[in-house]
């Protein structure tokens, strides 16, 4: 499938792009950390979920929300990625 | 058993169906519950919105999607209660808000009809213990137009939480309609509360707690955009303004740019105005956060919302994206330690109590706002309210890709107009766009471009045409035009006219005849009398200026004058100085003929001024400047030839310039007062009754100790006017309560020409504070900022005077000329002169004056209007006059300190009271020092250098004293558990919290049997300030409330009181608020159980008990017919104490019974099994027993717990409770014996008429057992019938059974 060629996020880029929103070191913080204790708030999500939503990854907010950390945003997002997409 | 046991006391009554088990309120919830419970009938804790839909909404679906999410949102059935033990919230399935539909289509106006009906609706307060939290209406328009509308209290909801209902019900309609996937339910409530509960116990938060005192060491006192105290008021002022698409893409490009949210950027730059607008240095705002995320709470809709300080300090110079970091990057700081609460940190900075504040404009960005999709039809959506406005919000909400952003404010009603509401959200959105397209913050004026023009221009539309002339040419034409008409009185003596023009046209001829002209200056150092006049009438003639000089001024500053001045001659009795030639009065020629005389370009006077440093400045007034200011006054006022003006300023203080001249222009009286009598407010009184004064000139002190006077009372002019100092508005109610006449107030530097603003403050003028009005003719008014931009209506700034009425300049002094008059940028080659005076535009236009730029008060970084203390002391009868300054005796110990002349019945202590109950404490005087009258200087002025100091206490925090003091501290440490506490320290800053002060206000009411009110404490948070109160109040010794009989409400002392009998846990606490709303004439004691102390003997039978209840009653009892109510197990105890009474012959009025059955319903009823008494006992402690299995029903481990779990109940003594659980076990046990007698009177029963549903108790139970039974049904639940809703009930119905 030409879609899963090009993912519109890795997990990398998640990764980054939170830290960047975090102003922290991409490596300084674990996948099971609570990005809640790193000053993620739903201001720095929303902007997220909105860079994401423009690269093509359109992600639940309510889901996103429920667990706080890398590992389970991959998750979210790896659902997302793999539901048909539907108009 | 169980069941008898619930029903003797409200927590142990469940609701029939309860929805899962009672909940502690979670810490975001108590805030607004205190400030809900303090002020019941206040609306403005609703939030609401509504969405405006066109398009065809499927109504049966839509019913059913709103229905579906109110099924599933337990927020919004909550009823939340207040029990003797504590808080408890649960959700009723029977409170659900089911969706309502009003058809208004055939309303003629049906939008207009919807928007009143949810206005009205919002403007409904709602009592939490009630339900009814919250709504969900449909208003149907027409087939294509609805209106979705939402109201939940703040208590259960806030705006993501609303935001999670909208969602969830767009989801379930969609799925209706289109078939789509409704998504997962919402979760449910007590998922917040569980989450709150683990925050507070996890570590994090005293590590959080510890992040929050660092981030805020060196934070300065909080305070808002307008003086006033931000106290949580009953609506609010809504106000929107756009922030357009071009301003969005540059707000995104920067925000972008810092690798920073859009919002945080947002939340900086309205930091930044409003930084601006508060005038200081370093501004602390609150920013809210969402409090959410990493919780199970993330989809349980509930109330979260928390706000916490941001401080902002930013450089205006630095480029934006520079400028705006420190606060991004703090914001990304603080949002790690955003999850512990505000209120929280409040405490542990003590920044709490009257007046103390963490913040103040609040800045809440909630980018999370995207209106789903309804499908088929558009959706708006619109903010009703969003709850509490303490002082200013600027509410921001949209969703994170919106294109526009709509600005909301929302303003305190107390603290705002709406006009300056909407004022705010107009200039905030202008000052962000502005800010975005400059690039620096320092390039962005305050003012809108609109304000600025308003306030340069419209503001000052003061042209009006004045003869280009003099003052003499003026004088002149009245002397030609009633030439034996009196132009002077002094003494009882006249002076005419054609005298004054005679002897004055000859020293004018004398002088002509020195050389002495235009250019010169003639100093005049005469005492009041005729020659004074003719001295500066004659100078002015012969084309010269006068100089006043006092001669009782020290000679070092005489010399210099002199030296400055450089006069050819002096006008004076005796020889002044050497070196100037003296012309005494008895050398002046008695005919000679004026010179041609001054054109009006030509210096008129010059005065002296203290500057500053010291140095006198010569301030040179011109004919035309003098002239306008005359002329406008003659005409504005009417001034005609009937005035008769009372001169008694000296001529060195440029007051006397209208008072000598205006009458001479008019062609009126000038009336001199006598050397000395300006001191004497007998003297001015007998002048102006004798002299029929029409108009005269006070100081403002001067003012007050005229007033003062018995003389002054009952005494009529025209005009009065004042200047000189701040005019005080409670000044000008004495003013008006005293005598009979205009009051003006005006204003001006001696730079301008006397008086340059004007104030109607006559009769009818309710100004506060009063202003000093608007520009006199021909003359502009500015409020600048540091970079003299203009400043909008309510921002403080530096007030600026231009015009013809200004100064030439200071006399040899071109350095000080020119740094004081400055060109005018809103006139190209006018002037305008720097006054040194702070001031603010009032919305309308009008001034007020702020004091001086450099002598600003301010004592813990509060700004402090000194009037407004000195208005508070004035409502008091007890001060006859009073001044108040900040004095630093020591050094660094700057101190407010009053001083008052005292008036009928002065005592310290109780003025000191009546200040605590009008000021703030930062405004509170730290002394109060009595005079016999207030020292006042030659010009008329506060004489501040002869003002003593104030003896201060050596500490602060004294010990208590006395009786009342005493048992209060023991109070306050016992709730706030420490082991003692100062007379004067802040019960809140103390640590103490709003469930602290129901318990503390509790005790208070047990120890000294009244209950001023939770308002009370956060009115009187300190020892001695509560001791005041309650002496005021005369109250009787206390006792620990557990006494057999206690008083619960005082009433009038010959009228029988109302008796009421404690339920099955043996106090009657209960019926504290039944006795308040029957207070203050019908006095109400409660009967207790003596088995709570466990000293007293078992009683061997419910008749036994009733015996030595009548027995205990009737000792006490004033005479008259005993009145008697009871609720649950005491109506029983009270119907058998009724038949005793009347076994023993005694008349009983009422007896009353408060949703209590006969004993045969109880003995029905299945004997309790071994534990329920200590499941009962957690019950009322607000924990649910079946939610601790592990915990052994047994005495001590149950007691143990409650200790630990930090209610009020488990601070109780534990004989305490322990009798309340022997008494519960007797009256069981007593109950259960009973066989009722018959009482002979008519049993008053209320029905709890919304409990008992299926089961077989009913009022008519009790017929057997008395001669008639008389219902009143209560729609409420057996557990509430002491609560506030069916107190209101009940209470009218017993007040007119006990009669008038």
């Amino acid at each position: 499938m030409a879609e899963a060629a090009t993912p519109p996020l890795t997990r990398a880029q998640m990764r980054a792009d939170i830290a960047r929103a975090l102003r922290m070191a991409p490596d300084e913080f674990g996948d099971d950390e609570d990005l809640s204790d790193l000053g993620l708030d739903s201001l720095r999500a929303i902007d997220l979920v909105t860079r994401w939503g423009q690269a093509g990854l359109s992600l639940d907010f309510g889901a996103l929300a429920e667990k706080l950390t890398v590992e389970a945003w991959w998750a979210v997002a790896e659902r997302t990625m793999a539901r048909p997409a539907h108009g | 058993m169980a069941e008898d046991l619930r029903c003797a006391e409200p927590p142990l009554t469940l609701p029939p169906a309860a929805d899962g088990p009672p909940l502690p309120l979670t810490e975001a919830q108590e805030g607004l519950w205190f400030a809900q419970r303090i002020d019941p009938g206040n609306p403005v804790f609703n939030t609401g919105q509504y969405l405006e839909f066109h398009g065809p909404l499927d109504r049966a679906a839509f019913r059913a999607a709103v229905d579906g999410m109110v099924a599933e949102a337990g927020c919004l059935a909550l009823r939340i209660r207040e029990t003797p033990t504590g808080v408890v919230q649960q959700p009723d399935p029977a409170l659900r808000p089911w969706l309502e539909v009003v058809d208004l289509s055939a309303a003629p106006d049906p939008l207009a009809a919807a928007r009143g009906a949810m206005r009205r609706d919002m403007d409904m307060p709602v009592d939490p213990a009630r339900g009814g939290l919250a709504a969900e209406r449909l208003y149907c328009l027409s087939p294509t137009h609805h209106l979705w509308y939402q109201r939940a209290h703040h208590l259960v909801l806030d705006g993501y939480g609303t935001e999670l209902l909208v969602h969830r019900v767009a989801a379930l309609y969609a799925a209706r309609v289109a078939g789509t996937d409704p998504g997962a339910p919402l979760a449910p409530f007590a998922a917040a509360v569980e989450a709150d509960a683990a925050y507070r116990a996890s570590p994090r938060r005293a590590a959080d707690a510890a992040h929050w005192r660092q981030a805020m060491a060196g934070a300065p006192e909080a305070v808002g955009f307008t003086p006033g105290a931000a106290r949580t008021a009953r609506s609010a002022h809504r106000a929107e303004a756009a922030i357009d698409a071009a301003t969005g893409a540059a707000l995104r490009r920067l925000a972008a740019a810092q690798e920073a949210a859009w919002p945080d950027l947002l939340t900086a730059l309205l930091g930044a105005y409003c930084r601006r607008i508060a005038g200081e240095e370093e501004t602390v705002v609150g920013a809210t956060f969402m409090n959410r995320f990493g919780s199970a709470a993330a989809r349980a809709p509930s109330t979260q919302m928390n706000v916490l300080p941001l401080r902002i300090r930013l450089d205006e110079a630095a480029p934006l994206a520079e400028a705006v970091e420190p606060v991004l990057a703090q914001l990304a700081r603080l949002r790690r330690h955003g999850r512990y609460r505000g209120e929280q940190l409040r405490r542990d900075l003590g920044r709490i109590g009257a007046g103390r504040r963490l913040h103040g404009a609040i800045i809440n960005i909630q980018p999370f706002h995207g209106i789903p999709a309804f499908p088929g039809c558009t959706a708006e959506l619109r903010l009703l309210g969003t709850g509490p406005v303490d002082d200013i919000t600027f509410d921001l909400r949209t969703d994170p890709g919106a294109a526009t952003l709509r600005l909301d404010v929302e303003a305190n009603p107390d603290l705002y107009t709406a006009a300056e509401a909407a004022a705010h959200a107009t200039r905030a959105a202008h000052f962000i766009a502005a800010a975005l397209e400059a690039g620096r913050l320092d390039a962005v004026p305050t003012a809108t471009p609109e304000e600025a023009r308003r306030f340069t221009i419209a503001a000052n539309a003061t042209d009006h045409p004045v003869p280009d002339t003099t003052l003499v040419a003026l004088i002149a034409r009245a002397m030609a035009a009633t030439p034996e008409a009196t132009a002077l009185r002094f003494e009882g003596a006249s002076l005419s006219y054609r005298e004054l023009d005679r002897r004055s046209a000859a020293l004018a001829a004398e002088l002509a005849a020195r050389g002495i002209g235009a250019g010169d200056r003639v100093a005049v150092a005469l005492e009041r009398s005729p020659e004074l006049v003719v001295a500066l009438l004659g100078t002015l003639r012969a084309g010269a200026a006068y100089l006043p000089l006092d001669p009782a001024h020290p000679p070092e500053r005489l010399a210099r004058i002199l030296a400055s001045a450089r006069p050819p001659l002096i006008l004076a009795a005796t020889p002044l100085a050497e070196g100037v030639e003296t012309l005494p009065p008895a050398a002046w020629p008695a005919s000679g003929e004026a010179p041609p005389g001054p054109a009006p370009g030509d210096a008129a006077y010059a005065l002296y001024t203290s500057g500053s440093t010291g140095e006198p400045k010569g301030v040179v007034i011109e004919h035309r400047a003098i002239v306008n200011r005359l002329e406008w006054m003659r005409q504005h006022y009417g001034f005609t030839a009937a005035d008769r003006v009372l001169q008694k300023t000296a001529a060195t203080f440029d007051v006397s310039v209208w008072e000598f001249f205006l009458p001479l222009i008019c062609g009126g009286t000038l009336v001199l007062a006598p050397p000395g009598a300006q001191r004497d407010p007998a003297a001015i009184a007998a002048l102006i009754r004798d002299e029929g004064i029409t108009a005269a000139h006070f100081v403002p002190s001067m003012l007050a100790a005229f007033l003062a006077h018995p003389a002054a009372r009952g005494l009529a002019m025209h005009r009065v006017f004042c200047s000189g100092e701040a005019l005080t508005a409670e000044l000008r109610d004495r003013f008006h309560a005293t005598l009979t006449a205009e009051l003006h107030n005006l204003y001006g530097p001696t730079e301008a020409a006397v008086d340059v603003t004007y104030w109607d403050a006559s009769a009818g003028d309710t100004s506060n504070p009063l202003p000093i009005g608007h520009p006199v003719w021909n003359t502009r008014m500015y409020v600048l900022d540091e970079a003299l931009r203009p400043l909008p209506a309510g921002v403080t700034g530096h007030l600026f005077i231009g015009g013809v009425q200004l100064a030439r300049e200071y006399l040899g002094r071109p350095d000080l000329t020119e740094r004081a008059f400055i060109p005018d940028p809103f006139h190209p080659g006018a002037r305008m002169y720097r006054t040194g005076d702070l001031a603010r535009f009032r919305d309308d236009g009008a001034i007020l004056y702020l004091g001086r730029s450099d002598g600003q008060v301010k004592l813990r970084g509060f700004r402090i209007e000194l009037g407004e203390i000195e208005a508070a002391l004035g409502t008091s009868p007890m001060v006859a006059q009073a001044r108040v300054i900040a004095r630093e005796d020591r050094a660094g110990d700057r101190r407010l300190v009053a001083y008052l002349v005292p008036g009928e019945g002065y005592d310290p202590a109780a003025l000191r009271a009546h200040l605590a109950a009008r000021l703030p404490d930062h405004m509170l005087p730290a002394a109060l020092v009595p005079l016999p009258a207030l020292p006042v200087n030659s010009s008329g002025k506060l004489d501040r250098t002869a003002l003593p100091a104030p003896e201060l206490p050596a500490t602060p925090g004294r010990p208590p004293e006395g009786q009342t003091e005493r048992r209060l501290a023991a109070l306050f440490a016992a709730a706030l558990g420490l082991p003692e506490i100062g007379a004067e320290e802040d019960f809140f800053a103390a640590g103490g919290n709003s469930l602290l002060a129901v318990e503390l206000m509790l005790r208070v009411q047990e120890e000294f049997g009244r209950d001023p009110g939770l308002g009370a404490l956060f009115e009187h948070p300190t020892v001695a300030r509560l001791a005041v109160l309650l002496e005021a109040d005369a109250l009787p010794p206390g006792d620990d409330g557990l006494r057999p009989l206690i008083r619960l409400g005082r009433g009038e002392a010959e009228r029988p009181p109302l008796h009421v009998v404690h339920p099955a846990g043996g106090i009657a606490w209960c019926y504290g608020r039944l006795a308040r709303a029957l207070g203050p004439e019908i006095p109400v004691l409660g009967l207790q159980a003596p088995a709570l102390d466990s000293a007293s003997p078992p009683p061997a039978s419910l008749e036994a008990l009733a015996e030595d209840y009548v027995a205990r009653l009737l000792a006490t009892h004033p005479g008259g017919p005993v009145h008697l109510a009871g609720w649950s197990v005491g109506g029983i105890i009270a119907q058998a104490m009724a038949v005793r009474l009347r076994a023993l012959g005694r008349a009983v009025g009422t007896l009353a019974l408060l949703d209590s059955y006969p004993a045969e319903a109880w003995r029905a009823e299945p004997e309790p099994e071994p534990g329920a008494l200590f499941r009962a006992l957690l019950a009322i402690a607000g924990h649910d027993p079946a939610r601790h299995p592990e915990l052994p029903m047994r005495r001590g481990p149950v007691l143990a717990f409650l200790r630990q779990g930090g209610t009020p109940l488990g601070r109780l003594p534990e004989a305490v409770l322990d009798g309340v659980m022997r008494v519960m076990e007797g009256n069981n046990r007593l109950v259960r014996g009973h066989r009722h007698g018959r009482f002979d009177g008519t049993l008053l029963h209320f029905r709890a008429a919304r409990d008992h549903a299926g089961r077989a108790l009913s009022p008519a139970m009790w017929a057997p057992h008395a001669a008639s039974v008389e219902v009143v049904e209560v729609p409420a639940l057996h557990g509430e019938m002491i609560g506030a809703a069916a107190v209101a009930q009940i209470a009218p119905v017993l007040r007119r059974r006990l009669g008038p």
